[in-house]
């Protein structure tokens, strides 16, 4: 890969949010996170942690880009991202247990998520330590923010509250509660949903 | 340099060693607060079967769980609550495999040994949102005052449109699986445990 | 004797478990990446999901090993995460140079599948699982077992019904993963069904 011209911070923000995010433009990474927007704080919760672990991964991997041999390049990475996992683990059952207790395995599985292996890939493996942190940062809130778009969605119909708040008529007995949002296909059908939108919006854009 | 093939194999051994220090290092700073975390998680849920003991703060949980709490090998393994001296109830754990992963609780009785005074639980990976709820107020709450049945199922977990008897409660709408483990692992609990206590009451 | 045979009967239990109603794809939602992207031919689908199904039983099981004997005497239960991974890229690797080496007729309709699978969440998913759910190894290959067979069944069936739908108009932004994942959502439903069986 060429050396790409050093982008500003609003255009990585851009990207990263909108332009290539990556749950709706490419539907990567949702395996590890979608399991949890069953509810909001703990979409939160987890969102946090991989925007964290994102964005320092990628300013390690960055800053070891002259040293890494090409050929072990991603085991050097699934290692670092591995690490990072393994401290965010370790702080939530040391300092937020019942949080910890939540996630299960989830947190874990933020090692497999696409999204941060592609993103060392593609830009911090070539791109200076900066930019790539403010990258990978803004890769993980776009991500973030469509999932917790997702459990706002979910916990509102499933339960009738938002971060365990009672939400006024969703929570009265006029709502009947979309149980099923809760459950696993719910989830599958708010994504689809959102990935709808984004596309719809996205193609008007592009057409004009 | 950097192209030779022993690099590589260096280099990987150099970067693992130097992440595996720091998380070992890490894992051991942390490790006391975890454990204390678990221990912290079982005495208050022991607590909370008696909703009369207020708790105010953490420090609170342990100073009340080792002033007015002790395990004897006498009673099946459940844990006695004293309160000014004199035995006021029993804690019996309960646990087993939940819809997910297990589910390990505590279950308080009244010294009738029928009443139930409180259930909680202190280790559950239910879905959260779901069976999760089990842990909740509302839920639990329902198993307060509930007396457990010699003839029936000690405790039963009922649909949320039936009426209930003494030994029942309704269950969480959407979670019927954890309902269902649930119910067979407190009973299994009970039962056990009453099978183990009677032996004691038959001697004089 | 009983015990093995109790043992043995939870194995079945817990793999037809992990195959439908706690299904590793439509209940935790793990593998979804592959799950996308490779469902459009069946013949593609069946061949990466064999290879899930042969690893998935195997790096749980290995896993289970190395958890059990080494990292909970080194009290280092933390690192599974470092190992699990290390373990499952290592089996993927032994296993094509096998298979390139023997039998280079199922190289080719298997072997292409391979790398894919080290990066497949599923496949840790499930190690990370059996870990939680504290299972016995016994059942900690029944679960593999059936936790890839379940996988290798929800690709299967979703790349046949997208076969169908190449005639079917389906609106602009949906096509594509929008869709996929809508039937992805009807079937977990159906998966649901499954739920009171198995009491």
């Amino acid at each position: 890969m060429s050396p790409q011209p050093s982008k500003s911070t609003k255009d990585l923000a851009l990207n990263g949010i909108w332009r290539d995010n990556p749950i709706f433009r490419q539907v990567l990474g949702i395996c590890s996170a979608l399991a949890v927007t069953n509810v909001v704080l703990n979409t939160a919760v987890m969102c946090t942690s991989l925007t964290l672990v994102t964005a320092l991964s990628c300013l390690t991997v960055s800053l070891l880009r002259h040293w890494t041999p090409r050929n072990i390049r991603m085991m050097v990475q699934t290692l670092i991202i591995a690490f990072y996992v393994i401290i965010v683990d370790l702080m939530l059952r040391a300092y937020w247990p019942e949080m910890s207790r939540n996630l299960g395995p989830y947190v874990g599985l933020i090692i497999t998520n696409c999204i941060i292996m592609g993103r060392c890939e593609a830009f911090a493996g070539s791109n200076p330590p900066g930019s790539s942190f403010v990258d990978g940062f803004f890769s993980g809130l776009g991500y973030s923010l469509i999932l917790l778009a997702i459990s706002v969605v979910r916990e509102i119909l499933g339960m009738g509250t938002v971060l365990g708040f009672a939400v006024p008529y969703f929570s009265s007995p006029y709502w009947d509660k979309w149980i099923i949002m809760v459950m696993p296909p719910g989830a599958f059908f708010t994504l689809a949903c959102v990935i709808w939108l984004c596309r719809s919006i996205k193609s008007k854009e592009a057409k004009p | 340099m950097k192209d030779k093939p022993y690099f590589a194999v260096i280099y990987m051994f150099v970067v693992t060693a130097f992440f595996s220090t720091v998380l070992i290092g890490f894992s051991r700073l942390t490790r006391d607060r975890v454990n204390a975390n678990e221990q912290l998680a079982f005495e208050r849920a022991v607590l909370a079967v008696f909703p009369e003991i207020a708790v105010e703060s953490n420090a609170d949980i342990h100073r009340i769980f080792t002033d007015q709490f002790a395990k004897t090998p006498e009673m099946g393994g459940a844990y006695l609550y004293y309160k000014d001296r004199e035995i006021a109830g029993y804690v019996i754990p309960v646990e087993g495999q939940g819809f997910w992963a297990p589910i390990k609780g505590v279950v308080g009785l009244a010294l009738d040994k029928r009443t139930i005074t409180g259930i909680s639980f202190y280790e559950q990976s239910e879905t959260p949102g779901l069976g999760a709820r089990i842990v909740e107020e509302d839920f639990r709450g329902q198993f307060i005052g509930k007396t457990i049945s010699q003839t029936d199922k000690p405790i039963a977990i009922k649909p949320s449109s039936e009426a209930l008897r003494e030994n029942q409660v309704h269950s969480i709408t959407g979670a019927t699986q954890t309902c269902i483990r649930l119910e067979k692992l407190i009973n299994d609990g009970l039962s056990e445990w009453f099978q183990s206590v009677k032996p004691a009451e038959e001697q004089p | 004797m009983s015990g093995i045979g109790s043992e043995m009967w939870l194995a079945l239990v817990t793999c037809f478990a992990a195959i439908f109603t706690q299904n590793i794809l439509l209940t935790t939602f793990l593998g979804m990446c592959p799950f996308t992207s490779v469902s459009r031919e069946v013949k593609t689908a069946a061949g990466l999901g064999g290879a899930v199904v042969f690893v998935m039983t195997f790096t749980t099981a290995l896993n289970w090993l190395a958890y059990k004997y080494v990292l909970i005497p080194l009290e280092l239960e933390f690192f599974r995460f470092i190992l699990f991974i290390i373990i499952i890229a290592a089996f993927v690797q032994f296993v094509e140079m096998v298979i390139d080496r023997y039998s280079p007729k199922l190289y080719q309709s298997l072997g292409i599948f391979l790398p894919l699978i080290t990066v497949n969440c599923a496949i840790l998913g499930a190690s990370l699982f059996m870990v939680i759910r504290e299972y016995s190894f016994i059942q900690t290959i029944g679960y593999g077992f059936g936790a890839g067979v379940g996988w290798l069944l929800a690709i299967l069936a979703m790349a046949g019904i997208r076969t169908r739908l190449n005639e079917s108009r389906v609106p602009e932004g949906l096509r594509g993963p929008g869709i996929t994942l809508i039937i992805a959502g009807l079937m977990a439903l159906a998966f649901i069904g499954f739920t009171g069986v198995l009491n």
